[in-house]
């Protein structure tokens, strides 16, 4: 076990003396930082327009719900949208919960659409890891040492989650620390409305940004699982990153192409977004987290079990 | 004789239909230098790489230190110590971290080990560089440096003077040398190139077409054959290539630059002395190659690949 952990240890090192892999982290930080001024500057925009009313929050909840009810009347394609935030604001009427400003717990909600970003990233990883030992000669020297091939491709695939993970926590460290400087920390216990199955529930937003990031997640693992999977058969890392980005990208298409199909249930890109079942509105009728969760379960399996059947059984020919 | 150090029985290895190791079977002790010589495909490094275990064998076995490596691959391997083809190391890593890349993957590697191995290939002045600013030379001492790390009985070095000038080589060779006779290391050294072999190895084996030709002790095929093919530098060509030609029964050749001619070590003085006497202006005398040559070429066949 110990000498696992120092195989982590070595890949942690190689990756971190890589440029590349820093120039990741600063496209990241370049682009919280970026969300932070465009949001701000926004904000600063509208504010100068909507302070001018000045007063109570009740009264500008209740106009608000009128104008979006005759809006619904007027035209009944925006009701079902409508409905929702009506919905929304007569609960914050009827609890006396005032709105929340925007906050740096806001900021770092809105932040996590980069874990799209980051599943890029780690798909480059997970896509090099192995496929360049190859490339550099350097597999050959790897696998004369006294450790088995599996050990070493798990410690290369563990080394691609360490990396996912850091990635994350530099992500909502660094979210966390531009909100506050520019849009200052409200208190974290005021309740966080959402809507669900046609009802409006309470939930502490601390909470719910860690469940969004944790949802966010999935993705990530099940497409650098893919990514190193096929560089870990082709052991080319060029064909792993653009069969993976393209997947990444073109997976809820595919999905909503085939959707007239049943079997379209059972495609993972159908399953990878949790939040379908969570919001209590799933891409396909009868399917539950529970089938999500087994569905992804095997596809992890199955890109696990390729890339060790491959990499342990093959030759090492020249390179 | 003591116990080999490492054992090759029947190995064979077949891709696709093809044969191209057809069962090599030979041992190799401690202290010694084995010399892999064959022309460019001949299969050495297919051979090598079975050895560790970077491809499977279709069938034999190759013991080291009387552990298989196809059954007990760990324990095997941990014996051993090479390089494979060139030096590959990580370039955006000093030398110092890829030694301790290394290190962290063998049991009982200290910082004083490495320290020692640096010290030994003579590279501790530039140990904290980056790899990709090395010359080939640094690469191929970083190389060997990686493979005696963990003190291995074995050491297997493919190809280890390739790309090196002759200054290089020759501090390679000495390390080789000195590896074998103090450490009591058994060191597997694969060439195309059998000058360099006459020179550091004890034994030679010759592969040709993924076959073991023969197995030579460096010092017996030297013995064995006194003749040597020398090449006389000398003024005026005609008359010297009568009296040449009585010392041997093939014919004595001539270009350009010389005449050469065949004979036994204990002749050349006598051979020296003649022409002196006859008048002749002797500019150069030198063993052109030795016959060991001509036979390793004979056996080879002149590099044909199948």
């Amino acid at each position: 076990m110990s000498n696992f952990l120092q195989l982590i240890r070595n890949e942690q090192m190689k990756s971190y003396s890589q440029i590349s892999n820093w120039i990741l982290y600063g496209i990241l930080a370049l682009l919280v930082i970026a969300m932070a001024v465009f949001i701000k500057i926004e904000g600063q925009m509208t504010d100068g327009s909507e302070t001018g009313e000045g007063g109570d929050w009740r009264q500008e909840l209740q106009a608000e719900n009128e104008q979006l009810e005759q809006q619904a009347e007027e035209a009944p394609s925006f009701a079902a949208s409508n409905e929702e935030q009506i919905a929304m604001n007569q609960y914050r009427l009827d609890n006396d919960i005032e709105p929340r400003g925007y906050d740096v717990w806001s900021f770092l909600q809105e932040n996590r659409t980069n874990t799209a970003v980051i599943s890029l990233f780690t798909i480059i990883v997970a896509a090099g890891i192995l496929a360049n030992e190859f490339k550099w000669g350097t597999i050959k020297l790897l696998l004369i040492r006294p450790i088995s091939r599996t050990k070493i491709l798990f410690a290369k695939y563990a080394s691609v989650l360490v990396f996912a993970l850091t990635m994350l926590v530099f992500l909502m460290v660094l979210a966390f620390l531009t909100g506050s400087a520019f849009f200052g920390i409200e208190s974290a216990s005021e309740p966080y409305l959402y809507f669900k199955d046609g009802s409006v529930h309470e939930t502490s937003i601390l909470q719910h940004t860690l469940l969004q990031y944790l949802l966010g997640s999935v993705n990530l693992v099940m497409m650098a699982t893919f990514a190193f999977m096929i560089s870990a058969v082709f052991r080319n890392s060029a064909l792993a990153i653009g069969v993976a980005i393209f997947l990444m990208f073109a997976g809820n298409s595919i999905v909503a192409f085939l959707s007239r199909f049943d079997w379209a249930k059972y495609i993972l890109f159908a399953n990878t977004d949790l939040n379908q079942h969570l919001s209590g509105n799933p891409m396909f009728e009868g399917t539950s987290l529970g089938f999500s969760l087994g569905v992804l379960a095997v596809y992890f399996v199955i890109f696990l079990c390729l890339a060790w059947a491959v990499f342990t059984k093959r030759d090492v020919a020249s390179a | 004789m003591t116990q080999p150090a490492m054992q090759l029985q029947n190995v064979k290895k077949t891709i696709g239909s093809k044969p191209i190791i057809k069962g090599l079977d030979f041992d190799i002790y401690p202290g010694e230098v084995f010399g892999f010589l064959g022309p460019n495909g001949a299969g050495k490094t297919t051979t090598i790489r079975m050895m560790v275990g970077l491809m499977k064998m279709s069938e034999g076995d190759v013991f080291i230190e009387g552990k298989s490596v196809s059954q007990d691959f760990k324990s095997a391997i941990r014996h051993v110590g090479g390089i494979v083809e060139n030096p590959e190391m990580y370039p955006f890593m000093s030398g110092w971290k890829n030694l301790l890349h290394y290190s962290r993957m063998m049991p009982g590697v200290s910082k004083e080990r490495i320290e020692e191995v640096v010290k030994l290939v003579g590279l501790e002045n530039r140990i904290k560089q980056k790899v990709g600013k090395y010359s080939l030379g640094m690469r191929q001492r970083l190389g060997i440096a990686q493979a005696l790390l963990h003190r291995p009985s074995v050491l297997i070095l493919d190809e280890p003077t390739n790309g090196l000038d002759p200054s290089g080589i020759r501090e390679i060779r000495s390390y080789i040398r000195r590896m074998a006779e103090e450490e009591q290391v058994a060191v597997i050294v694969s060439s195309h190139i059998l000058s360099e072999m006459e020179m550091m190895c004890d034994r030679i084996g010759i592969i040709k077409n993924g076959e073991l030709i023969t197995i030579q002790t460096v010092n017996e095929a030297l013995q064995e054959s006194n003749l040597k093919e020398v090449f006389v530098d000398a003024t005026p060509q005609e008359q010297a290539k009568p009296l040449l030609q009585e010392f041997t029964e093939s014919e004595v050749k001539s270009d350009q630059n010389g005449l050469y001619v065949t004979l036994t070590r204990e002749n050349i003085p006598v051979l020296v002395r003649k022409l002196v006497e006859n008048d002749i202006e002797v500019f150069s005398v030198s063993i052109h190659r030795s016959t060991l040559e001509d036979k390793f070429l004979d056996l080879i066949g002149e590099g044909a690949i199948e």
